[in-house]
């Protein structure tokens, strides 16, 4: 009998044990806010961004970003006058644009999906490839491609340097001299570092108000850290792991597929992989995945969900995931709790032609 | 009186042979942020990452380098423990009681890049109800203290193509786990069967040292160098090998996705006598007219959708002097296992399973004959990446031999608890 009653207490203090801890780790609050940088180590939690850190280089200002803001909406700074920054990069569009790949000059169309600016300050590399290592090295890409804004660097130049409320504007942020195209690029870049969303359901959630979420969307939270395997690579406050994974994808022209990190690296490795785009606001930018061959957020799931696609080189992450209808459609629904309230970011109008500088 | 002693006594002996170790790292889900079912299914039956996790060393795969090393992170420390009420009945009679069955300490990470180590540490339970033999005596503690791993892996010294795991481990021939069985008190019943003078047990851990890989399309080895005497010391100069091969078709590892077969063999020797006063340096008793036993088997997992149907089968063979029922054949016995695992409610909140265990000894020997049915379900009271619970309920019903069989019944519903 005293046996029988030992064992019971103890089973009873180690079930109390149990509950308490359960208790406890049911009830804390959001994680603290993690730097994110590109040396960082991973993967990490999944929670609110932090406060987007500038390089020293170039420390923004109000005129920078303002001046910023005018060239990325300016199609002047194209060869036509017609493709601008945000011709690709449309605010209303989730900072992206209709896709599956964009359009450039005379209707020129790329190989890729427009990857969206929002959130592109906490990106490691940028461009699918990673080619580039900072926002100011990457927006000198599309000016001189051919394929996009067509243009040259000195004829962009030249363009900028003989509008007259630009030269007002650029001496204003960087004193005397001429325009040069470092300027102009990290005008853009201090004007991107701005496009950030800070605010989602998920993020308030994350924050300690648990009745942001729906109970689907905290079903689809737990398969998206669990089940689903998304946090593999979507990760930490970005959504990102900010690396490279071929995950099959067909290619649109089977005769000539894309490298990808490949082309950059020439690592056999890379081939046909490309960098973890964040989800955050991913709802509002269909088409998915590098080429946009995936229309819908259901059919990206369906596509995760068979274990990718077929490719000798697949990453080793990418499994098939036995999802349920029911499973699916809490991911679905979690996905689209990140899409951002930051009303200072949704309301970022384009700026009408004929408000840009003359 | 002295019958239900005898009850206690078999339902003592039954948890402390059945019950068995399992294993969950929620140290790795922790420093990686992730929930459970990252790798697991459900605790503790991995998943097709978890099983490539594993694999590479406790690395993500493709990762090797890009995550923080033990002494970058919160030093990762697991700790499991099973604690419920058991029922067991047999013969018309029936006892029950509350029971700690298992309670494992578990550390494992990334040392440097494609170096890491696995140590889990079994402490002893003296636990009062299982210590049926007199107040405090401890003879007869639930679980006996012992280092059930400590390992160091080395991956990819040829990329996926080669890895060395050094130390004790649990070794790559089970191709089905049985530490990562959901079962807590069923165990593999043919893992543990030999003849009745050989020790060996196919589930132990071994100390020795693997090599493993896998080369595309998804075909993957193991083969292994061990003293083949589980826990214990050696006891003789000749050590045990073991390859095998495995394949799967379709993606995935064939634990929650493509479909796997394999095949395995294993060929050791034990000594027959031991040579008590001839101690080694490092202290291991010296055995003579050491004897050969080899196992030989396949298995087989298939998945549709959250169905896996996995089963097992191997022919074993103990050399004559390991016979005492019948000195002048081999004992040549063969079994197996099927099992029905089914996973449900979102992110697998719900596992169900149905288990058959077989075991056919020589036809002299039928007393040992044994089936075995089992059933259970387990309920994930949660999703987290630092603990994780699971409410275990779990039936067998159990006959040993052909003639006049022993019949038993063990019920269980216990907390599986992990964090």
């Amino acid at each position: 009998m005293r046996r029988t009653l030992i064992s019971i207490a103890l089973s009873v203090v180690v079930l109390a044990a149990a509950a308490g801890l359960i208790w406890a780790l049911a009830d804390q609050q959001a994680p603290p806010l993690i730097q994110i940088n590109a040396q960082v180590l991973g993967p990490q939690a999944i929670g609110p961004l932090p406060p987007v850190v500038a390089p020293p280089g170039n420390p923004p200002s109000s005129a920078k970003i303002r001046l910023g803001k005018e060239l990325y909406f300016d199609p002047r700074l194209s060869a036509d006058g017609a493709i601008s920054c945000a011709t690709c990069h449309d605010p209303a569009l989730g900072w992206s644009d209709e896709g599956p790949t964009s359009a450039g000059i005379r209707g020129q169309l790329g190989g890729r999906r427009s990857p969206p600016v929002s959130n592109a300050a906490y990106s490691p590399l940028q461009f699918w490839d990673g080619r580039s290592p900072s926002l100011e090295d990457q927006a000198k890409g599309p000016i001189q491609n051919p394929v996009e804004m067509g243009n040259t660097h000195e004829a962009m130049i030249q363009t900028v340097s003989g509008i007259s409320a630009y030269q007002t504007e650029f001496k204003a942020v960087y004193g005397e001299g001429p325009i040069t195209v470092d300027q102009v690029a990290e005008a853009i870049a201090a004007f991107e570092r701005t496009v950030v969303t800070t605010d989602s359901r998920f993020d308030r959630y994350a924050r300690g108000d648990h009745g942001s979420l729906t109970p689907l969307e905290k079903e689809g939270l737990e398969i998206f850290n669990g089940k689903g395997h998304c946090t593999a690579c979507h990760w930490g406050p970005y959504f990102s792991d900010g690396r490279f994974h071929n995950l099959g994808v067909p290619p649109l022209d089977p005769e000539k597929p894309d490298l990808g990190r490949y082309d950059v690296t020439k690592n056999p490795r890379d081939r046909r992989a490309f960098k973890t785009p964040t989800i955050r606001d991913a709802a509002r930018r269909p088409p998915y995945l590098h080429n946009g061959s995936e229309k819908t957020l259901e059919s990206l799931i369906e596509f995760y969900d068979r274990g990718g696609g077929k490719d000798p080189n697949l990453d080793p992450l990418m499994v098939p995931l036995g999802l349920s209808k029911h499973e699916k459609a809490a991911l679905v629904a979690f996905i689209k709790s990140l899409d951002s309230l930051n009303p200072e970011v949704a309301n970022v109008k384009p700026i009408d032609p004929r408000d840009l500088p003359r | 009186m002295k019958k239900t002693l005898t009850i206690l006594f078999t339902v003592s002996l039954a948890l402390l042979v059945f019950g068995q170790t399992a294993l969950a790292i929620p140290a790795f889900a922790r420093k990686h942020a992730f929930n459970c079912n990252m790798c697991h299914v459900g605790f503790t039956k991995l998943n097709d990452f978890g099983q490539r996790f594993r694999d590479n060393g406790y690395q993500i795969p493709g990762q090797q380098g890009l995550e923080k090393t033990v002494f970058e992170s919160a030093f990762p420390l697991a700790m499991r423990t099973t604690a419920g009420y058991s029922l067991y009945g047999t013969g018309g009679q029936s006892t029950g009681g509350f029971h700690i069955y298992n309670l494992d300490l578990l550390s494992g990470g990334v040392l440097h890049k494609n170096i890491s180590y696995m140590f889990i540490y079994t402490p002893r339970i003296d636990e009062p109800a299982a210590d049926f033999t007199g107040p405090g005596t401890g003879d007869n503690p639930a679980q006996l203290a012992a280092i059930e791993s400590a390992a160091v892996v080395f991956s990819n010294i040829v990329r996926d193509k080669l890895n060395l795991r050094v130390g004790r481990f649990e070794p790559g021939f089970q191709l089905i786990s049985s530490k990562r069985s959901y079962y807590i008190l069923q165990p593999y019943e043919i893992y543990s069967f030999a003849g009745t003078r050989n020790s060996f047990d196919f589930s132990a851990n071994q100390i020795g040292i693997e090599a493993t890989g896998r080369f595309r399309p998804g075909l993957k080895y193991a083969l292994g160098y061990i003293n083949g005497t589980g826990a214990n010391p050696d006891n003789n100069k000749f050590n045990d090998v073991y390859l095998a091969l495995s394949k799967t078709f379709g993606k995935g590892e064939g634990q929650s996705a493509g479909q796997r077969i394999g095949v395995f063999g294993y060929l050791g020797w034990q000594p027959t006598a031991l040579l008590v006063p001839i101690v080694s340096p490092v202290g291991d008793v010296n055995g003579v007219d050491n004897r050969g036993y080899y196992r030989f088997g396949g298995d087989i997992s298939l998945n549709w959708r959250t169905f896996n149907l996995q089963g097992m089968a191997f022919r074993g063979v103990d050399n004559r002097d390991f016979n005492d029922f019948e000195p002048t054949l081999n004992y040549a016995f063969w079994g197996g296992v099927a099992e029905l695992d089914w996973a449900g409610l979102p992110n697998n909140r719900l596992v169900a399973s149905l288990m058959y265990n077989w075991v056919r000894p020589p036809d002299y020997n039928a007393v040992h004959k044994l089936d075995a049915c089992s059933a259970l379900v387990r309920y994930y009271l949660g999703s987290w990446s630092a603990v994780n619970v699971a409410i275990h309920a779990e039936f067998t019903h159990r006959q040993l031999g052909s003639v006049a069989p022993i019949k038993e019944n063990l019920f269980t519903i216990l907390l599986d608890f992990d964090f």
